[in-house]
């Protein structure tokens, strides 16, 4: 029954879970105690090489993070698809061998246009 | 399962783990200071060995300072998921024979959508400090971090073609005869490299570059806070030396003849670990930083067409050794 | 092993697919070293052929089937779609020629993207998964918002990409959440299966699966521009490039339609009363905003959007009928559609010059005083788009109205008439200006052998076909008779 399921391999996922978020924060509470807390506004303005800080931090950034991020995209998915194909891949042979290889060129046609589009070149 | 067994294997694993984290910053200073012709820490302790403890003390005494304007739940939280992100990693792989905390058939996948969590952390605290460093420092690593999880992902597949799966334990197990790095040595190479770059070490530091964007991502970060971050960078380079281990170099399995065969299982795996973070270390103190510019292009141009590549040439060859049958 | 079933020959059945992608890949490495776009165009257009002689091979051959392990029909229903996609591609790749050029936005991708939309049709319209056809139709979809915004230094054009990809992102929600619902209940995605499925598992009246089917009716609501998910259509249409205008009024609306009518007939076939239920209403409504909201415009395109709404209303009428007659009728008006809409807009492309945009009602004010021959041809698409007689316009709505009628759905199709009336008032109100005004300024054409080629297809394809009317109604009834 599908609505029974439980998947039990992962109960100690769950648990390395929650132990690693109580790693992550008993010393920042243990830290409440013990840290002193003495703040003036000088003390708390974001650095800047000791100047006053000038302008919006969070301002624009160049286009090219953005066009990374989507070639991630593009490529990260195709890993995700080469991963289960990767492990069955004693059991579907010549045929699996082709279809990936064809699949993997699509790909390096599009890396290719990335490519001479030079939207792998910074500056 | 035993959930009180469970939980008390988690407890061991990451508090051992967060022993070594310390260590290991012991370690490489000293590493380093050899290489520098400097005797390193001295201080604290016979050959400097409490200097560790002295540190994690004292972060728990200094001042935890939240910088005006910045985006205070997402600035408390993104170290805390760096953290998370690293040692629930821990939870697949293998110490030795029988020995991992879940024994997932996905494992490989877990590690690496761990590491992308963990990028998550950088972006989050590059965004929420409200700073002009930390926001720069933010976005290269984040990129950088995607960049190479392409290629560190890509160099996996032809460990996973050979062992047929992509449970870390049966990788081992693969591995009993001659580990992988013999007959995957592009692979490993390609891996090596990437998990440098994908932990923000040098000379892959670019991020924390200091001499341009003070401390990167962490620059507002102090006491506690910026620990966690230390600790969790220090961890990932556990974790990923032993992924390495796990798939390339054979993990807990060793010669089996003469004395070796009295040596524990553990010992083999820790021992490849160990040269492994050494390897970080050497690379650290041996080559000057990269531009950002190369690090990308280096990282596509290079790493992935070359993952691509041995992927091909290990599934060409493996079906070479199959007679072909076309059925029509 | 289980991957042998999908063997090598079975695979010739998608190779115009196949040959088509090959082409739109091609395409884009060309382009890389290939500086002259018309080039490209004509490696497209050559492409584009080799896939349609391929594709009347295998169907000269007397080959149907499904292949891909039974995901893909190779049948009649579908070729007929195809074949409309085919003579889209390549009229529109003709009066594309001159015109991108005048938009300086000639690109080679431009053409790569035309190819790979039109696989996404050929894939939707070939579909009996729900799966492929998703696939399908995203592949189609994404490839049209590029190409809407693909003048990309005009703000009309990004505006008109960003609510398109916006309102075709929900619209694909709502196709997976429908497609969803549909497995849940029924255990599988290939339509057949789904029609037995219901008869089993007596789900005829269940009103989960009802929110499922009219989940799928509301996203392909979406893509041919039903009334009350048509609010993309007019800005698209407008910020389009126009060439892409005629091409996305036609490719993803015939493709969507042939989609529509698989589901509904072969999966939910069970289920007509239903459906049709909920399809009259939106038919109704379809035709009375578009038509009407059709007068208020002064912008051609504009105008022909709301025109395009409009029709997509009449289409809906043969699905509605829910017979074999009904659903080759629809495929009658989708091909007479296409040709009659193509020479429109290949006119009003044609008005089009440097520093001029030549979209506005009012510029067509004279223009058969100065451009005789082109105001007589686009006589003849206004003419045939309201449905005046010796044009094919009218054959495809006699047909539609006739197969409603037998279906029984005659209020339905006074109602249709009516709305016919009055959408006279805005097309003949082009013939109007053209006409009976004065000239306002002076027009130059920009034209080009293509576009006359292209013009002179329709004008005659238009024409023929409302004299001889049996060529293609027969090919359609031909075509429908093992679906």
């Amino acid at each position: 029954m599908p609505g029974t399921y439980i998947p039990l391999n992962y109960l100690p996922v769950l648990i390395i879970l929650i132990v690693a978020t109580l790693v992550g924060l008993l010393p920042l509470l243990l830290g409440i105690i013990l840290r002193p807390k003495r703040y003036y506004p000088l003390k708390l303005t974001p650095y800047e090489s000791g100047n006053p800080p000038v302008g919006e931090p969070q301002s624009k950034f160049s286009v090219r993070f953005y066009i990374i991020a989507m070639l991630f995209v593009v490529f990260d998915v195709e890993a995700v698809f080469l991963y289960p194909w990767a492990v069955a891949y004693d059991r579907i042979g010549l045929y699996g061998f082709i279809e990936m290889i064809i699949f993997i060129f699509i790909l390096l046609i599009g890396y290719i246009y990335v490519w001479e589009k030079k939207a792998l070149e910074w500056e | 399962m035993n959930i009180g067994i469970t939980a008390i294997k988690v407890v061991i694993v990451i508090s051992v783990t967060m022993l070594h984290v310390a260590y290991v910053v012991y370690f490489e200073r000293k590493v380093i200071g050899h290489m520098q012709a400097r005797l390193g820490p001295m201080r604290v302790g016979p050959h400097g060995l409490l200097q560790p403890i002295a540190d994690g003390i004292k972060l728990f005494f200094k001042e935890d300072i939240i910088p005006s304007g910045a985006d205070k739940p997402i600035f408390y939280i993104a170290p805390v998921i760096g953290v998370i992100a690293v040692l629930a990693s821990l939870a697949v792989i293998p110490l030795w024979e029988g020995f991992s905390i879940a024994d997932l058939n996905i494992g490989v996948l877990y590690i690496l959508a761990l590491s992308s969590v963990g990028a998550y952390s950088v972006i989050l605290a590059g965004w929420a400090s409200n700073s002009k460093y930390s926001f720069l420092g933010g976005l290269r690593s984040s990129a950088q971090v995607i960049s190479y999880e392409i290629a560190l992902g890509l160099s996996l597949v032809g460990i996973m073609m050979l062992s047929g799966s992509a449970n870390l334990s049966d990788i081992v197990r693969a591995q009993s005869d001659y580990p992988f790095v013999l007959i995957q040595p592009l692979a490993f190479f390609v891996f090596l490299v990437s998990m440098i770059a994908e932990t923000n070490r040098a000379p892959f530091d670019l991020p924390e570059a200091e001499s341009e964007l003070v401390a990167g991502y962490f620059t507002e970060y102090s006491g506690m806070r910026f620990g966690l971050f230390f600790m969790a960078e220090y961890a990932a380079m556990f974790i990923m030396s032993a992924v390495a281990t796990v798939c390339f170099l054979g993990g807990w399995n060793g010669p089996d003849f003469w004395v070796f065969s009295y040596v524990p299982k553990i010992a083999w795996f820790l021992i490849k670990v160990y040269a492994l973070i050494f390897f970080y270390f050497w690379i650290r103190a041996t080559l000057p930083r990269y531009r950002y510019d190369q690090l990308m292009g280096l990282g596509w141009k290079l790493f992935i067409p070359l993952a691509l590549v041995n992927i091909g040439v290990t599934g060409l060859v493996k079906e070479s050794s199959n007679p072909i049958v076309i059925k029509l | 092993m289980e991957l042998n079933k999908l063997d090598l020959f079975s695979i010739r059945l998608i190779a115009p697919e196949i040959i088509l992608i090959s082409i739109a890949l091609i395409l884009i490495l060309l382009d890389l070293v290939i500086k002259r776009k018309e080039t490209i165009a004509f490696v497209g257009v050559l492409g584009t052929l080799t896939a349609a002689y391929v594709n009347y091979k295998l169907c000269a051959m007397g080959w149907t089937g499904s292949t891909l392990l039974g995901m893909f029909a190779f049948d009649g229903y579908a070729n007929f779609f195809k074949l409309i996609f085919y003579i889209n591609i390549i009229l529109t790749i003709f009066i594309s020629l001159r015109y991108m050029v005048l938009e300086e936005a000639s690109f080679g991708e431009y053409y790569s993207l035309i190819l790979f939309a039109t696989s996404g049709m050929m894939f939707m319209a070939s579909a009996v998964d729900l799966i492929v056809l998703y696939v399908g139709l995203e592949l189609m979809a994404l490839s049209t918002y590029i190409l809407v915004g693909i003048t990309r230094r005009q703000v009309r054009s990004n505006e008109a990409a960003l609510k398109y990809f916006f309102l075709g992102a929900f619209s694909s929600a709502f196709l997976l959440y429908g497609i969803s619902l549909t497995y849940g209940l029924t255990g599988t995605t290939n339509l057949k299966e789904i029609a037995s499925a219901l008869q089993n598992l007596n789900l005829l009246e269940n009103p989960i699966l009802f929110l499922g089917m009219i989940l799928v009716i509301a996203a392909f609501g979406f893509k041919i521009a039903l009334v009350p998910f048509h609010m993309w259509a007019p800005d698209a249409y407008e910020g389009a490039p126009t060439s892409i205008t005629s091409f996305m009024s036609i490719g993803p609306k015939a493709a969507a339609f042939a989609a529509l009518g698989r589901v509904l007939f072969d999966a939910f076939g069970p289920m007509h009363v239903q459906w049709s239920s909920i399809l009259i209403p939106l038919s109704v409504i379809t035709m009375a905003a578009g038509n009407i909201i059709a007068i208020a415009q002064t912008n051609i395109k504009r105008m022909l959007a709301y025109s395009s709404i409009a029709h997509a209303g009449y289409a809906l009428l043969g699905i509605i009928a829910g017979t074999h007659g009904g659903l080759s009728s629809m495929m009658n008006y989708m091909a007479i559609y296409a040709f009659m809409n193509i020479g429109a807009f290949a006119v009003v492309i044609m008005l089009r010059s440097k520093g001029f945009r030549g979209e506005e009602l009012t510029d067509y004010e004279g223009l058969a005083k100065s451009h005789p021959a082109a105001s007589a041809l686009m006589l003849i698409f206004m003419f045939s788009l309201t449905g005046i007689p010796p044009t094919a316009g009218f054959i495809a709505k006699f047909y539609i109205f006739m197969e409603a009628i037998n279906a029984g759905y005659t209020p339905l199709v006074i109602i249709a008439v009516i709305f016919s009336a009055i959408s006279a008032f805005f097309y003949l109100r082009v013939v109007m200006y053209m006409y009976m005004k004065e000239p306002k300024a002076h027009v130059t054409l920009s034209t080009s052998p293509a576009i006359f080629l292209t013009i002179a297809v329709t004008a005659a394809v238009t024409l023929i076909l409302g004299l001889f009317p049996s060529l293609l109604v027969e090919l359609a009834k031909m075509s429908i008779a093992g679906f």
